[in-house]
């Protein structure tokens, strides 16, 4: 035996990616490369109005063009379209409308599809589908969340209302905190703000693609998905097609955020024309489809009160929301702002809390997971509020958070909203944010600007944030009626060579799972980083799994491994044992090598995996196999945090808008790989800041998208963001043996309060109150001007330049 | 969208005036309009525009709402479909005319309604081509008043 040299660990690496050699040089397989013998191809014809009568549909001329296979209407589909899944009914009288994917009668929302051309060609497909005539009858059209609340005009009649809906906690009902009005009406301070969350467009890389296979002895769907395994339950559910005669695969996915956490019209359109034909069939959108009929993120009307004492404690905080469905409910639309319900109180102790929000239906297209979901708005809200009050006391926006939150000590905390929050440390986050960014010299600065009335004024948001992440303990999902559990699966197989193939439950579409697994895997079992494969996505190799969302992967997925692992290396000392005629319990794992504690015998990982693929020689009773598979089910959520603070840049005279400084000093617990981590937080603060800054999905009063392409729809790129000051603190999480709490989302979340906040502490002194999201160079010159003039607040343009 | 012009024309008010209701010699001058049928009051007809990438043919109807001869008042309806599915439009043309010393002063406000892709896609174009197009509209009514050829290249 030779005396190994000391291993580097695995975890904590920076290693670069395994996947990006691959992905970056073109050797990837997105769904639309997928090319297959006979392939045909689909194109969709969608309503051009928000909300109509179908009155008649015209195929005859689209029918006989050259290529066309086959037009199918809602009416041909009807019998065995089934309705869109939800699968998280928020309450047992949740009102939830027939959601066909092709519509049948009515259409309402713009981008809803009508009919469905089958060509042999896409081009042939798209040119065909401009001959469809459809005739519709109008009907009045409701974007307004508040108007649609009203009722004045009920989008779904056989509903007899647009409320969906309405979602309570209450903690003096969950006996986690005092009555809420109590608390407000006994505290010094109460303060009254209305925030609206804009509505979002996920905007991923790679448009959404289909391809169904249903030659073979099962129906094989590739999918630009999050989630191939809940797809795969989800459509045998819809269709009544076998669960076990669907394979569904997702193979290289461009970037989802939330937007590719749907089970959508155009999978199963998809699968449904492919079954009627007999042949392959492939639907790839354009970016125009996507924008118009892929679900949209936020969309919600907040009204906060805030109860406080003169010192800055807190005394209790009430939320009412109205949440925009959108059309239909799509697979969690409904459940999104009830995760948001657990986060308001953020990083705080507060004493009282009420939380209600209702549901509404709108002629737009639905709402669903986007980046954070929930827990973005939640944070928003607060975070401003928690500015506000220091303003309204006249106190340092840090100082006044030092005031509420959990101190370090008082871990674990069970919350006011009933969460038990693990660990944190909110005080090292912020104090070395503090410091990175200069707090007191900016104050300064900003004080100096301020006396020379420098046109150009600095501002400093703060944000500091919580969230939970992990999703989720199955237990928990139960009891708020979500239609699934939360465990995640994974399997770890050995091969003769001492090879290990790592088989994940989730499914990841630009994480880095692929990388962090290998460490993982490499550290525990001393194997090489690269003798790892990671196999994902495809239900046929991945057999379980609740896939990728949420901050889950690591948190949960990466548990799975670990346990999969773990049972590996207990099968291996049993052979080691015998290989080493020594009693299991005295044999040592270290470093690949299994040894007999207290002598120098020891046989490798290598030899074992050997020895065992031969079975020439193994305990009596002993299976011939190392491999092991685990399903983990978290305890409890993560709970990762940190603190965020910009300065921001406002030129009083033109409204532009600038970051002059962002620093983030996040605690995610232990980190496998700082170079994964660091990208996520960087994709994070830019999806943040663009909802600060620049995007929003725009409907017109007809229901006309009006942000349908992305010269209207501000994505930032690079230079339109700052350079980032990113680091950490290290908290680990106590749920889990990693301790580790998920990064995901994290900048999305923290940062567009840090923003807005920065903004108004630069425009306050002028007498602007707030400026509603996205922050444009107008927004914030309408302010700054309507505050100069009248003295008072500007009111909303009606809609972003 | 609301959009108003105004022009003047050296022809009497009683000349505009017919001319503005000969449906023959109106819808031809909006760019790309052809008449298929016209039935008193009444007109079918198409219009063909480009707005950027997006190729558009509106078929529909027309109507006067409205002619108020005394009130030199004359309201024109007309709404269409594009024939391949991307949305529909609408307008709504009022034109007053006005005696002045030299002629007549006809001042005309277009609310147009257009929705589906063009709105979707043409946010920032619509404005401006519909003005164009209206102008090129106007103009070649004024032309057939003074018998002068429209000042607008086609």
């Amino acid at each position: 035996m030779t005396i190994m040299e000391e291993r580097q660990a695995e975890i904590g690496r920076p290693r670069p990616r395994k996947e990006d050699a691959r992905l970056i040089t073109g050797r990837s397989r997105y769904t639309d490369n997928i090319t297959l013998p006979g392939m045909l191809h689909l194109a969709m014809v969608r309503s051009p109005l928000a909300r109509a009568r179908i009155t008649g549909i015209d195929t005859s001329a689209a029918a006989s063009a050259p290529g066309v296979v086959q037009v199918l209407t809602g009416a041909d589909l009807a019998a065995e379209q089934g309705s869109m899944p939800n699968a998280w009914p928020i309450t047992p009288e949740q009102k939830t409308p027939p959601h066909p994917a092709v519509a049948v009668d009515t259409v309402n929302f713009a981008g809803e599809i009508v009919a469905v051309v089958i060509a042999r060609s896409a081009a042939a497909a798209r040119d065909a589908s401009e001959l469809i005539d459809v005739d519709y009858e109008d009907l009045p059209v409701v974007t307004d969340l508040a108007t649609a609340a009203r009722d004045e005009e009920v989008i779904h009649p056989d509903l007899g209302t647009n409320r969906s809906a309405t979602w309570v906690f209450d903690s003096a009902q969950a006996g986690t905190g005092g009555d809420v009005e109590e608390a407000l009406a006994n505290s010094e301070v109460v303060i009254e703000r209305t925030f609206t969350q804009q509505r979002l467009i996920p905007a991923f890389m790679e448009p959404r693609s289909t391809v169904v296979d249903p030659t073979g002895e099962q129906i094989t769907m590739w999918s630009a998905t999050q989630i191939p395994h809940v797809l795969r339950v989800m459509l045998a559910l819809t269709l009544g097609v076998p669960e076990s005669k669907l394979r569904v695969i997702a193979p290289d996915v461009g970037g989802g955020f939330g937007g590719k956490l749907q089970v959508t019209p155009e999978e199963v359109i998809t699968l449904l024309a492919a079954r009627r034909v007999g042949k392959p069939c492939k639907y790839t959108e354009t970016r125009s489809e996507t924008m118009m009929g892929a679900h949209h993120g936020r969309d919600q009307l907040q009204t906060l009160r805030l109860g406080a004492n003169r010192d800055g404690t807190v005394t209790g905080l009430d939320v009412r929301l109205l949440a925009d469905m959108g059309a239909y409910l799509g697979l969690i639309t409904s459940g999104i702002p009830i995760l948001g319900a657990f986060m308001y109180n953020g990083i705080y102790k507060f004493s009282a809390y009420r939380f209600e929000c209702t549901n509404v239906f709108t002629n737009k297209v639905w709402t669903d997971a986007y980046r954070g979901a929930g827990r973005p708005e939640a944070t928003f809200a607060i975070e401003r509020m928690m500015d506000e009050l220091a303003t309204e006391l006249g106190m340092d926006p840090i100082e006044v958070r030092r005031k509420n939150w959990i101190a370090h000590e008082e871990f674990p905390f069970t919350t006011v909203a009933s969460l038990e929050y693990d660990s944190g440390n909110y005080e090292a986050a912020t104090d070395k944010a503090l410091e990175l960014f200069d707090y007191e010299g900016l104050r300064a600065e900003q004080r100096r600007r301020r006396e020379s009335g420098d046109p150009v004024q600095l501002g400093i948001g703060v944000s500091t944030f919580t969230e939970m992440c992990g999703l989720a303990p199955s237990r928990v999902l139960g009891a708020l009626d979500y239609g699934a559990g939360g465990w995640e699966y994974a399997q770890v197989r050995v091969l003769p060579t001492g090879n290990v193939e790592v088989v994940t439950g989730v499914s990841p579409h630009g994480q880095g799972h692929v990388t962090a697994w290998s460490q993982i895997v490499a550290d525990r079992l001393g194997v090489p980083f690269e003798n790892v494969e990671v196999l994902y996505g495809d239900t046929q190799v991945a057999q379980r799994g609740m896939d990728t969302y949420g901050s889950r992967s690591l948190a949960v997925g990466g548990m799975a491994v670990v346990a999969a692992t773990d049972k590996v290396v207990e099968k291996a000392k049993q052979v080691a044992a015998h290989m080493l005629e020594a009693a299991t319990e005295d044999i040592e794992f270290s470093g690949g090598q299994f040894s007999v504690r207290g002598t120098d015998q020891g046989v490798s990982f290598n030899d074992v995996a050997l020895a065992t693929f031969a079975a020439h020689d193994l305990p009596d009773g002993f299976e011939p196999s190392l491999d092991s598979d685990a399903t983990f089910d978290p305890e409890n959520f993560s709970f990762p945090h940190g603190t965020h603070l910009a300065a921001m840049e406002v030129d009083t005279e033109t409204g532009q808008v600038r970051v002059h400084k962002y620093v983030c000093v996040d605690d995610v617990g232990h980190v496998i790989n700082p170079l994964i981590v660091d990208g996520q937080v960087h994709g994070g603060l830019a999806q943040g800041i663009a909802q600060a800054l620049f995007e929003e999905a725009i409907y017109d009063e007809s229901g006309t998208l009006l942000t349908g392409s992305f010269t209207e729809y501000l994505v930032p790129s690079a230079p339109d963001l700052p350079e980032f000051t990113v680091d950490r603190t290290y908290t680990p999480a106590t749920t889990n043996v990693l301790g580790v709490k998920g990064v995901g989302e994290a900048g999305t979340i923290a940062s567009t309060p840090a923003i807005v906040n920065g903004i108004l502490d630069a425009i306050r002194h002028l007498g602007v109150e707030d400026v509603p999201m996205p922050c444009s160079p107008s927004r914030v010159w309408n302010a700054i001007q309507q505050a100069r003039t009248s003295g008072q607040q500007a009111p909303e343009p009606e809609v972003a330049p | 969208m609301e959009l108003t012009h105004h022009f003047e024309v050296p022809a009497s008010k009683e000349t505009t005036w017919q001319t503005f209701n000969d449906l023959e010699q109106v819808v031809p001058c909006f760019p790309g309009a052809t008449l298929t049928e016209v039935d008193g009051d009444e007109f079918t007809g198409q219009v063909k525009v480009k707005i950027g990438p997006i190729s558009l043919t509106y078929q529909g109807t027309g109507r006067f709402v409205e002619r108020d001869e005394a009130a030199g008042k004359i309201v024109l309806e007309a709404s269409g479909k594009d024939r391949r599915g991307n949305g529909n439009a609408g307008a709504t043309v009022t034109a007053v005319l006005t005696e002045t010393a030299d002629g007549t002063a006809v001042d005309v406000n277009t609310d147009l309604d257009i929705g589906g892709k063009p709105a979707q896609f043409g946010r920032g174009m619509i404005q401006s081509i519909s003005n164009k197009m209206l102008q090129r509209f106007l103009d070649c009514i004024r032309s057939k008043m003074t018998d002068e050829q429209p000042t607008g290249t086609p």
